[in-house]
């Protein structure tokens, strides 16, 4: 079923395109509106345009863009039937528990499960990235197992490594950079997911299927 | 080649910030209060997103080694090369071996220095600015300290035949705003205290946002908002009640309720504005945001006319 499309403006400059909320998150919506913001993102006079959850907002140069640009966004939502963004799979190589994974008997005793059958069953699922936000480079995750879905630390700690692997809820992540937080810590990647100094500083991307590899060491 | 002799605020090179980048989770970054930045670059007759010097209340001393100027913006802050003294709105003439001494601000926090050829500094994801949160960008990624020294990105340049100053802005702590997406989903009497109550600016603010203490607000049910894109202006709702006006340095995405979005034109207000100071909101349609921006241009275009053969 294709959802009916809202577009309702935000602030002077912004559109923003929210079809009417689904009753559940969904990937293949998610999908729609990753590849309109591609499309829409080389279009002139647009400046960026961000997916969130279920929803994009776009940022145009201009105010009086807007009225042409709710046409285009209108036109390309038609157009998005027909089309799916390129999907890339990344793995992330992960080193499970231990000093890299200081919270993962937490986990484990939280579900009656031992270390490996978290290690097994967060490795087994398949992600899928919705959006990138809250820092640079960090994926909003889909598809964590609902057997490890954990509430988040009491206390947050005030410094998490870069690289650190968590489970925050009902959603797991990378921490691209060292920054406070509050997720149950499973395991670490060597990957950078944020290189400011790359062309393409942020490693994983909208619409990217993501898995994670258990490995023993960073240098194997 | 500028020597940073003394340090005792914090500074950080900055532009007009990066466009483009946000769906990485970049924030647009740059001046946080972008009009005094491009103003003190106008001054200087360079492009409008070369890079300058921000700074927070204190003060620094810097060591020219050339014959430059430089221009003073934002809030008001003290300067003086050698023991001339270089008003705030105005620019300057500095000679080599001279030395810049800035200390304040008497009002509003933010000042900004542009030197005439713009600082030269390595554009990094669309923009020259520091990401402090982040650690890229400008310098290093951090606050300038002592012994740092900063080259000048475009040396031959014209010579001005004198100061000159810009008419100052007046910060009445009035913040037109344009109705947000959640806005109707608040109570009435959150509505009204919204529009018709002042708001403290608290001391828990910062380059990613302004948090103001006021009349708590609610929504008139429980809302559970999916995280959409959000920028500088917009005017977030978290479950304590206390809007937060989101700044320069703001994540990309956010999952509370947007009650509104400050204009653009007025968002320097917000970034110029104390804790413990008051600023209120008012509601405005969005032709008359356009006439704002008008007002600006208008504020531009009677700076070069008045800049001229000068």
């Amino acid at each position: 079923m294709v959802p009916e499309t809202i577009i309702y403006p935000l602030g002077e400059n912004a559109l923003v395109l929210d079809p009417a909320p689904l009753a559940t998150i969904n990937f293949a919506l998610q999908n729609k509106l990753c590849w309109i913001a591609d499309k829409s993102r080389n279009l002139t006079g647009v400046r960026d345009a961000v997916p969130g959850m279920n929803n994009l907002t776009v940022y145009f140069d201009n105010a009086e863009q807007l009225k042409s640009g709710e046409a285009i966004l209108r036109q390309l939502w038609d157009e998005a039937a027909q089309h799916s963004l390129p999907q890339r799979n990344i793995e992330i190589p992960v080193v499970y528990g231990g000093e890299y994974g200081p919270d993962i008997n937490n986990v484990a005793s939280a579900h009656q499960l031992s270390v490996n059958e978290v290690i097994s069953q967060h490795s087994s699922a398949k992600y899928q990235v919705f959006f990138i936000g809250f820092q640079p480079g960090f994926a909003y995750l889909d598809g964590l197992p609902a057997s490890l879905h954990t509430p988040r630390l009491a206390t947050p700690r005030l410094q998490v490594p870069a690289g650190s692997v968590g489970i925050g809820g009902q959603q797991t992540g990378i921490y691209p950079s060292q920054s406070p937080g509050g997720w149950q810590l499973i395991g670490q990647t060597h990957l950078k997911l944020f290189n400011p100094h790359q062309p393409s500083p942020s490693l994983l991307q909208p619409g990217d299927i993501v898995t994670f590899v258990p490995t023993r060491s960073f240098t194997s | 080649m500028i020597h940073i002799e003394q340090v005792n605020s914090h500074i950080t090179i900055q532009d007009l910030g990066r466009a483009g980048v946000a769906h990485l989770g970049i924030p647009i970054g740059g001046a946080i209060d972008k009009q005094a930045l491009l103003l003190a670059n106008r001054l200087m007759a360079n492009p409008d997103n070369s890079a300058a010097l921000e700074f927070s209340a204190g003060e620094f001393s810097l060591r020219f080694e050339t014959n430059t100027w430089v221009a003073l913006c934002g809030g008001h802050f003290d300067a003086s090369i050698n023991n001339r003294p270089l008003w705030n709105g105005w620019r300057g003439k500095v000679n080599k071996g001279e030395t810049l001494h800035v200390r304040g601000p008497k009002k509003g926090m933010y000042g900004y220095l542009a030197i005439m050829g713009g600082i030269a500094c390595e554009t990094l994801l669309k923009g020259k600015g520091t990401d402090i949160t982040n650690q890229f960008g400008g310098h290093h990624g951090r606050y300038l300290r002592a012994g740092d020294n900063l080259n000048i990105e475009k040396i031959e340049c014209n010579n001005f035949s004198r100061p000159i100053g810009a008419v100052q802005r007046v910060n009445d702590g009035i913040l037109r705003a344009l109705p947000g997406p959640e806005l109707p989903l608040f109570s009435p009497s959150s509505k009204k205290a919204f529009w018709h109550t002042s708001w403290k600016v608290s001391n828990q603010s910062n380059r990613m946002g302004t948090r103001l203490d006021g009349h708590p607000l609610a929504t008139e049910t429980d809302i559970n908002l999916r995280s959409h894109g959000v920028m500088p202006g917009v005017v977030q709702v978290p479950p304590n009640g206390q809007p937060i006006v989101l700044m320069a340095d703001a994540q990309t995405t956010g999952g509370y309720p947007r009650i509104a979005c400050v204009i653009a034109a007025d968002l320097w207000k917000v970034a110029q504005t104390r804790p413990g100071q008051a600023l209120i909101f008012q509601h405005i349609t969005p032709s008359q945001a356009q006439s704002a921006n008008y007002e600006w241009q208008q504020y531009h275009y009677r700076l070069a006319r008045a800049m001229d053969g000068s």
